[in-house]
């Protein structure tokens, strides 16, 4: 008897089972969410990435820093996201639908970067972790990104962007030299600085709530 | 009986059943010599190459100013050049090598339309260098296990439409009637991975969906890959080349089945297990959970399968490559397997979930038993389809104690490191509990940086261990192509002098 | 299998044919064992049960961290918290209470950057806050530098210090709330044995409302010194 033809039936139905649950449901339930107007505000959230920062985007992708850097913030009590300062609230599927690419990572190598503009809202310290991690946190595995930056001659006034009076004695170029971040540099610092999830949305406020004392036995029966 | 019949064959090769068969797969395997060196000549290429980006991430994550000022070789863009190099470039070349041998020799068919394959091969070749020099030069697009740029897949699509055709016209061609379980594997990872892999391309690439259903796209893809076609593949090798070598049948057809459907059923909702406690719905969450706890079941059956099949066999080991680095990677696969159902429970994806440990996870999956097992398949297939035998079994042996004893301890370095890390940044009361800190407060996100640097410094050591191997092999691999010695008769390449040559047939 | 006496017999290498070559081709395919098969050892019992208890065990598992999918796939694709029960919703206590000093606290990992989780700042750089008379002292001092910040040298506890304090405020970078500001304060003058008063939310209002409110400049040491 030939049973490939109801081999292939079957393991057509085994895939086409999770395509459908995992894709297609949620495509349909969930792929389709609207920015939320609030109207206190005037503006509709999430908000869009602004021109540079959507540049900076790139940088971050094109550099895979999502190897070690999530974008997600887990739920309070799961994980320490929320006590680590994190972010406020758990990231929810709000939060991205403005996105072209979604960068949620997996590693933690490195700190979380969802609020990272919340949190570091400094330029100059995202210049100087970008020029050498080491000057702004000592004993990092991050690599620097020098060549994000370029040290040149000063020709006539000195560039406002130049960084290396900052910089520590061992960093400073020549007299007569600045260092200034490229347009890369510049983007990708921008990207950093707009990342932040302050809008809270309806749905955050769906998490569970401790039942009060007495209430204990009913919790349980669900 | 059955030594009755041995007996006859070896005294009158000619005219008994099996040394018609015997016959047929000489013509069989010489048909197959072509793509088949083309296919894994490319793969070992690549695994070198693999290994190479592999060795320089690793050290930069405890040296970061190696190799710090050129942008090109920066960390983000040499793990996910590693990655593909070693997923697309010698685990895909490798798997179809060895799933067409495979394919060929079960359904008892002559490889026809060789060429195409060939072809396809190459194609699929080009797709990826221009995909990983895409990575390097900064066009990765930041998508897990999709990093290749748009521009390099038309060409993946093509190459693999051709492996397609021709899988089809030589199935179809097969004259043999009963449907071996290596084959069921086989079939259905070549049919399961042009679905994953257009899905993913379109609704992540080509036309985003919206939000985080990227992210439940990308890990439905994701962890099918190595789910549905690298574990087939691998699964598939192993139900082949563990009975060939021992000369028993398998265990039993219904351990066999069950293991085959319950994988076919529940692997492919695991992915979602990458994404628990983020910003996707939580049903989907609890699924891919549940679709991992029940991955015990395959697991359990197919280990089982196996166990009972080696049962009184283990002296093999001792002789055998082949059978050495499949056995081990049957092993790889059953532990892998329930670290990865465990690692789907919440309340360890808590402590695990962004970690080191999840890459030993990976490792031990892709390394330990894909890559070990596609290794044994090589050596079992290369003497056949060349008529030579390998030129050091010294070179085995090295291969197989630098790669095995290097996994080996990379996995364990990087879980114990992953755990120790997972628990001083996610569940800073379970690691004072443990008195990794004082306190239970979170600690400063650079003391769990500094916490996990030992072991990614030993993780250097394992990888350097696994490159002499990988070198070891590559070394071997060329000098059996380019000698140009005639058949050496009954002498066989193998670990120690076998007295007895039918145990020993490798 | 392995104890075959056929397997020892020496006549296999003489067996059959006496050509040299046609022996030396046949070589290769007689060293190769039979194609595999599968044997037909029924399942044993106890594999039933196992997956019958695995899969029992999974689907109890789904039901009970459901994340509402009972309210449909819509409303279940909003929920992230495994725990959270849509038919319980508003029944338990939704009005939880606010901790000043613990959101302070959550807020600080910033301010770490530079003051130092142990409150101790970094010696001629950023001040300390731990037993300093700038966050324990007058109110308006300190939320003036929390709003505009902070720039140029300055003296604190007798020591000198030179750095750059950003705008915490509204319209700067970090552009936090009056809440925020409160509770951040809250927090610093509570921690390491300090001992003052929380600050309250409209007291920052206040102070931010009075005098420069367009201000954005930073404030400098001697400008502070005035406001005390």
């Amino acid at each position: 008897m030939n049973r490939a033809p109801l081999i292939f039936l079957s393991i057509f139905f085994a895939l086409a089972l999770s395509w459908t649950g995992i894709v297609l449901v949620n495509q349909i339930s969930y792929g389709s969410l609207q920015p939320v107007y609030d109207e206190n505000d005037g503006k509709a959230y999430p908000l869009q990435t602004p021109g540079l920062a959507a540049r900076g985007k790139l940088v971050y992708q094109d550099l895979g820093c999502i190897s070690c850097h999530s974008q997600q913030v887990r739920r309070l009590g799961y994980g320490s996201d929320i006590a680590r300062g994190w972010g406020e609230r758990q990231s929810v599927a709000h939060d991205y639908i403005r996105e072209d690419r979604v960068l949620l990572g997996t590693m933690r190598t490195g700190p979380d970067l969802r609020n990272i503009g919340a949190r570091q809202a400094d330029h100059t310290w995202h210049y100087l972790h970008l020029y050498d991690p080491q000057i702004t946190s000592a004993g990092s595995n991050m690599p620097p990104h020098r060549f994000l930056f370029e040290t040149r001659k000063v020709i006539g006034q000195p560039s406002p962007k130049a960084i290396q009076d900052k910089l520590p004695e061992k960093y400073r170029p020549k007299a007569g030299y600045e260092i200034v971040p490229t347009e890369r540099g510049e983007s990708l610092v921008e990207y950093l600085l707009s990342l932040k999830d302050t809008y809270a949305y309806p749905e955050t406020k769906n998490v569970y709530v401790e039942p009060a004392p007495e209430a204990g036995k009913e919790g349980e029966k669900k | 009986m059955a030594s009755l019949r041995n007996l006859a064959a070896s005294l009158n090769p000619a005219t008994s059943t099996d040394d018609v068969n015997r016959a047929e797969s000489r013509e069989i395997d010489a048909s197959t010599k072509w793509p088949a060196i083309f296919l894994l000549g490319s793969a070992v290429v690549w695994l070198l190459i693999g290994t190479v980006f592999a060795l320089i991430s690793s050290f930069k994550m405890h040296s970061p100013e190696f190799l710090g000022d050129y942008e090109w070789l920066t960390f983000g863009r040499m793990r996910a050049a590693h990655l593909n190099a070693v997923v697309y470039g010698w685990s895909v070349n490798a798997s179809f090598a060895v799933a067409f041998w495979l394919m060929a020799r079960l359904s008892r068919s002559v490889l026809r339309h060789s060429g195409l394959l060939i072809v396809a091969a190459a194609f699929w070749n080009i797709g990826v260098t221009l995909g990983i020099g895409g990575i390097l030069a900064g066009d990765s697009t930041s998508i897990e296990w999709l990093e290749m740029p748009l521009y390099a897949t038309p060409l993946l699509f093509l190459a693999y439409a051709l492996v397609g055709a021709w899988a089809v016209i030589t199935f179809r061609f097969g004259k043999s009637q009963h449907i071996y379980v290596s084959q069921w594997y086989i079939l259905a990872a070549l049919f399961w991975f042009p679905w994953l892999y257009s899905v993913a391309e379109i609704m992540i690439l080509l036309t985003p969906a919206r939000g985080t259903v990227q992210a439940l796209v990308n890990w439905w893809f994701a962890h099918n890959l190595i789910g549905l076609w690298f574990t087939s593949i691998g699964l598939g090798a192993i139900y082949y080349f563990l009975p060939k070598v021992l000369g028993k049948p398998i265990h039993s057809y219904y351990l066999a089945a069950l293991g085959f459907w319950s994988l076919a059923i529940f692997y492919n909702w695991t992915g979602v297990s990458h994404l628990i406690g983020g910003p996707v719905p939580v049903w989907v969450q609890s699924a891919g959970i549940v679709a991992s706890f029940m991955m015990i079941i395959p697991v359990f059956v197919t280990a089982i399968n196996h166990h009972m099949t080696m049962l009184g066999n283990f002296d093999a080991l001792k002789n055998s490559p082949t059978l050495r680095f499949i056995v081990f990677g049957a092993v790889a696969y059953t532990l892998t397997s329930l670290q990865g159902s465990l690692m789907a429970v919440r309340s360890w994806s808590e402590v695990t979930h962004f970690t080191h440990y999840t890459v030993a996870h990976a490792h031990w999956g892709m390394y330990a038993f894909f890559t070990m097992t596609m290794f044994g398949s090589i050596y079992y297939i290369m003497p056949r389809i060349l008529l030579q035998e390998w030129p050091s079994a010294k070179l085995i042996s090295l291969h197989f104690w630098a790669t095995a004893f290097g996994v080996t301890l990379y996995v364990a370095d990087l879980s114990i490191g992953g755990i120790i890390q997972g628990l001083l940044l996610n569940t800073p009361v379970l690691a004072h509990k443990f008195g990794l800190q004082e306190g239970t407060d979170p600690v400063p996100f650079l003391d769990t940086v500094k916490a996990a640097l030992p072991y990614l410094k030993w993780r250097s050591y394992a990888g350097i261990l696994i490159t002499v191997g990988h070198v070891a092999f590559a070394i071997n691999f060329v000098w059996m192509i380019v000698r140009s010695v005639e058949v050496t008769k009954t002498k066989l390449t193998l670990f120690c002098t076998p007295t007895d040559t039918e145990v020993a047939a490798r | 299998m392995s104890d075959n006496p056929i397997k020892k017999d020496p006549r296999l290498d003489r067996s059959g044919l006496s050509d040299e070559r046609l022996q030396e081709v046949h070589s290769i395919l007689l060293r190769e064992k039979p194609e595999p098969k599968e044997g037909d050892t029924p399942l044993p019992l106890f594999i039933l049960g196992f997956v019958t208890a695995v899969i029992f065990a999974g689907i109890i598992y789904f039901v009970h961290y459901r994340g509402g999918l009972e309210t449909g796939f819509h409303k279940a694709a909003l929920i992230y918290d495994e725990r959270y029960d849509p038919t319980k919703a508003g029944v338990a206590g939704q009005e939880t209470k606010v901790d000043p000093v613990a959101q302070g606290k959550l807020l600080f990992q910033t301010c770490a950057a530079c003051h130092q989780a142990t409150g101790i700042g970094v010696p001629g750089v950023y001040p300390p806050l731990a037993g300093s008379e700038w966050v324990t002292g007058g109110d308006e001092r300190v939320v003036r530098i929390m709003l505009q910040g902070l720039t140029g040298p300055l003296k604190v506890e007798g020591k000198d210090y030179n750095g750059n304090m950003p705008a915490f405020g509204p319209g700067g970078g970090y552009n936090l709330s009056d809440e925020k500001i409160a509770y951040v304060i809250s927090y610093i003058r509570q921690e390491w044995g300090n001992k003052a008063a929380e600050i309250t939310t409209d007291k920052v209002k206040e102070i931010r409302e009075k005098g420069d409110v367009g201000r954005v400049k930073p404030w400098s040491f001697e400008e502070l010194e005035a406001i005390k």
